[in-house]
């Protein structure tokens, strides 16, 4: 059978973004100590032969420590995606065992949909102490409540399914069902929810640690290399922000848009 | 019609708004250079021991080349037998509500600071007394060389039986003899002054003054904006001004280094709960071979742009500190030498290892300093070679106090213009309190040259000791005795002013809190028309 057009964008962007993921997760062999190698003697370098994308005040080469940014970015995003997904896929099953179960996790998804989620983003990190952990539990934890809406309102369709009727008559219980009916449907719901969630968690990374309660501003995460050319960007030295950016940029926009396609073909 | 008329409207608008800007930048500056007092304008609590007061006058002031000379006090003498301080004062000072500045809010000044705990150290003042209106006596328990400092940097302040006196709240209203009265302070924001019309001295050219309290970029950009008129920058950022700016350097004995907890961990804690002590910087073969490993000129360039010059004391320079101690850095084979006569062995990680203790501690500086940051890091790179983690770690301020200021060696910065800050910096009996001694640094050798400092009968006589505290021939707090710092750099401050600005000729700057360049304030004219 021809595959369809979206099919094909969607080929195209996993292959972009397993190009991406790929270079981005063998860097951690090829790269090495590079991210953080100093040449005192090449500082505030701009673009050019020798300094792909320029250095910065310690003579660090910017391509390495954006390309080691990205990668922290990544795992931190995917870890508080898929942490994300776990706790909104968790209560929405929660949800299906009884009204007052589903009461309560409803009125808990209203409850933190009408706060503005960056306000409790930092607070929560800032009263865990930052670092890496913080930002993903605090990322996680104000990000669920949109896909478990979404997951709820699909378990509790599906539960008057007549396939899950018939199941419950033959009297299998309740977590037989959750786990061998509903879960399976929904799990590309989580699929597609976890990639949306997946930029978001990067993008709030990158703005914790510029505001300086996420990453250590040792590692050369995006936010720390964002802070750091803040202070020289009005210097002159455009570079140390604009490559950083654009890396982020690229990253996120990749990953959304497959997330784009990836919901249109299912 | 309308489109004329709107025209002409528009440019009246325009000429209106370019004369305001003109009468402001000659009337008012704005000034961004520097954070301000965590605990107010109060002098008791330490304001105006790192420059000039602004809002209170000295007793005394110093001179281009740091020797005393009048300003409250017309005439000043000390007895044969260097326990008494007499001091009479002009009679013309006033305090900025219009009330006479008499002898009796000097005493009280002296003696509520001397009870206060601040930064000022008065623990050798027995009683200050009012003789008459114009004459007041100080009294020491014992000999203090370093006394005169507290003449030259404690300002006075109202005494609290008369109305409008010193009271709790002194710090954010501050009332004193100053060429400045406040007008305003939004803590975290700006200050406004504006001239005290009863000030002594020659009116300052400028009837108000506004300062910004904002971080490092946000400074730099309103210099580039041209929203302030003299910016303190980082040398780091100083390369590329705004064209209607010029850079102005002041000299300075401000300094920076690494401050090592001398301790072994016990487990002890500090009152303020912070922990004390680390196994790895309590070693001296670890110190020596990171001050070895310091390649101060390297330092300076990549942290100061070349804006200073390598430090291998805090005072270097200075009549109290040895001309010696300065010595070829980096020296990368000798230190490795010192590490392994210590024990410290070297791992196939790259790590070296002693009783399974490796050779890594915390770095730790203020985050928000970028001169700091730099020295941090590329001193980290430095001793890298050597099997030596040093793990640069910026935190704020409060986490330093909290956390850090007693088990992590730390970037600080010192520098005064007078020998009492080694003091304070060395002497076993500061350990603990506050910045100055925060590894705990003890020497009874060192103590003893310290106290024989103080006491003694002469200025030529007390630099000898100072001198011997550092290095004496066999012990000393310096690199050839207990390297209790690794000392890296000695900063010039930079500066970014407008072209009309004309600040005069600067003098020597100390530690760059409390706004050193203002020390010469009454001076500085606008030039242009």
């Amino acid at each position: 059978m021809r595959p369809t057009q979206p099919h094909l964008y969607t080929l195209g962007y996993i292959l972009l973004s397993g190009s991406l993921l790929a270079l981005l997760i063998s860097s951690h062999w090829w790269l090495g100590t590079t991210p953080a190698h100093m040449q005192f003697d090449a500082r505030l370098i701009p673009p050019g032969g020798n300094h792909w994308l320029g250095t910065d005040a310690l003579g660090r080469e910017l391509w390495a420590r954006t390309l080691a940014g990205l990668r922290i970015s990544f795992w931190v995003g995917l870890s508080a995606a898929l942490l994300g997904t776990t706790i909104a896929l968790s209560l929405a099953a929660l949800s299906t065992l009884s009204r007052q179960m589903d009461a309560l996790v409803s009125l808990l998804i209203d409850t933190l949909l009408s706060v503005p989620h960056l306000i409790l983003l930092l607070l929560i990190a800032f009263a865990l102490g930052g670092g890496t952990q913080a930002v993903i539990i605090a990322v996680a934890l104000t990000h669920w409540p949109s896909l478990a809406r979404v997951l709820r309102a699909e378990l509790l369709t599906l539960r008057h399914a007549p396939y899950i009727r018939i199941s419950r008559s033959l009297g299998k219980s309740r977590g037989f069902i959750l786990f061998h009916h509903l879960l399976p449907h929904v799990l590309p719901h989580c699929l597609v929810g976890a990639l949306l969630l997946f930029p978001h968690a990067i993008l709030h990374e990158a703005a914790l640690t510029f505001l300086g309660v996420g990453l250590d501003p040792s590692q050369p995460a995006i936010g720390v290399l964002l802070a750091e050319a803040m202070r020289y960007i009005t210097a002159g030295y455009w570079w140390l922000g604009v490559f950083p950016g654009l890396g982020l940029l690229m990253m996120v926009l990749c990953i959304d848009r497959l997330a784009f396609h990836l919901r249109r073909a299912l | 019609m309308f489109r004329l008329r709107r025209s002409i409207l528009l440019g009246v608008a325009t000429a209106c708004l370019a004369l305001t800007v003109n009468a402001y930048a000659k009337d008012q500056l704005v000034l961004a250079i520097g954070g301000e007092p965590e605990q107010g304008f109060d002098p008791l609590l330490g304001w105006g021991q790192y420059g000039n007061p602004l809002f209170q006058s000295t007793l005394l002031s110093r001179d281009r080349d740091l020797t005393p000379k009048a300003e409250l006090a017309t005439d000043w003498s000390l007895s044969e037998d260097r326990l008494t301080w007499t001091l009479t004062l002009r009679d013309d000072a006033y305090f900025s509500d219009g009330t006479p500045l008499t002898a009796a809010d000097v005493a009280y000044t002296f003696n509520a600071a001397a009870q206060a705990g601040g930064r000022a150290d008065l623990s050798a003042l027995k009683e200050a007394r009012a003789i008459d209106e114009v004459t007041v006596e100080l009294s020491l328990n014992t000999p203090r060389i370093t006394f005169i400092e507290q003449l030259i940097t404690l300002g006075i302040v109202p005494t609290a039986e008369r109305e409008n006196g010193y009271s709790d709240a002194y710090g954010r209203q501050p009332l004193g003899s100053g060429p400045y009265q406040l007008v305003e302070w939004q803590e975290g924001e700006q200050l406004i002054v504006e001239r005290n019309p009863y000030f002594y001295g020659t009116p300052p050219a400028f009837e108000r003054l506004v300062f910004l309290f904002t971080g490092e970029d946000a400074t730099l950009s309103a210099a580039h904006a041209g929203q302030v008129d003299l910016a303190a920058l980082p040398p780091a950022l100083a390369t590329n001004l705004p064209p209607q700016m010029q850079r102005v350097i002041m000299e300075s004995v401000d300094n920076r280094g690494i401050l090592f907890p001398i301790q072994p961990s016990s487990g002890e804690h500090a009152p303020s709960g912070a922990p004390i002590g680390n196994d790895v910087t309590a070693d001296i073969a670890i110190r020596q071979a990171v001050d070895l490993a310091l390649d101060r000129e390297t330092l300076v360039e990549v942290a100061l742009h070349g804006y200073g010059r390598p430090a291998f004391g805090p005072a270097d320079g200075l009549p109290w500190s040895l001309n010696d101690e300065a010595f070829e850095a980096p020296d990368i084979a000798r230190a490795s030498e010192l590490l392994d006569a210590a024990g410290w062995q070297l791992n196939s990680d790259g790590l070296r290892y002693k009783e399974g203790q490796p050779a890594r501690f915390r770095l730790t500086y203020p985050a928000s300093d970028t001169t700091r940051q730099l020295l941090a890091q590329a001193s980290a790179e430095m001793v890298r070679p050597l099997g030596i983690e040093m793990q640069p770690t910026g935190r704020h301020w409060d986490e330093i106090q909290r956390e850090a200021l007693h088990q992590d060696a730390i970037v600080f910065g010192f520098g005064s213009h007078s020998p009492q800050e080694v003091y304070y910096l060395f002497h076993s009996q500061h350990a603990g309190f506050g910045y100055y001694n925060s590894g705990y640094y003890a020497n009874e050798t060192v103590d003893s040259h310290l106290d024989a400092a103080q006491s003694a009968a002469t200025v030529e006589e007390a630099n000898q000791h100072w001198q011997a505290a550092q290095w004496d021939g066999e012990t000393g707090y310096g690199s050839r005795g207990d390297v209790s710092w690794a000392w890296m750099v000695n900063l010039e401050h930079v500066y970014a002013a407008d072209a009309c600005l004309d600040v005069g000729e600067l003098g020597i700057a100390p530690h760059g809190h409390g706004w050193p360049i203002t020390a010469n304030l009454l001076e500085w004219r606008w030039s242009c028309e």
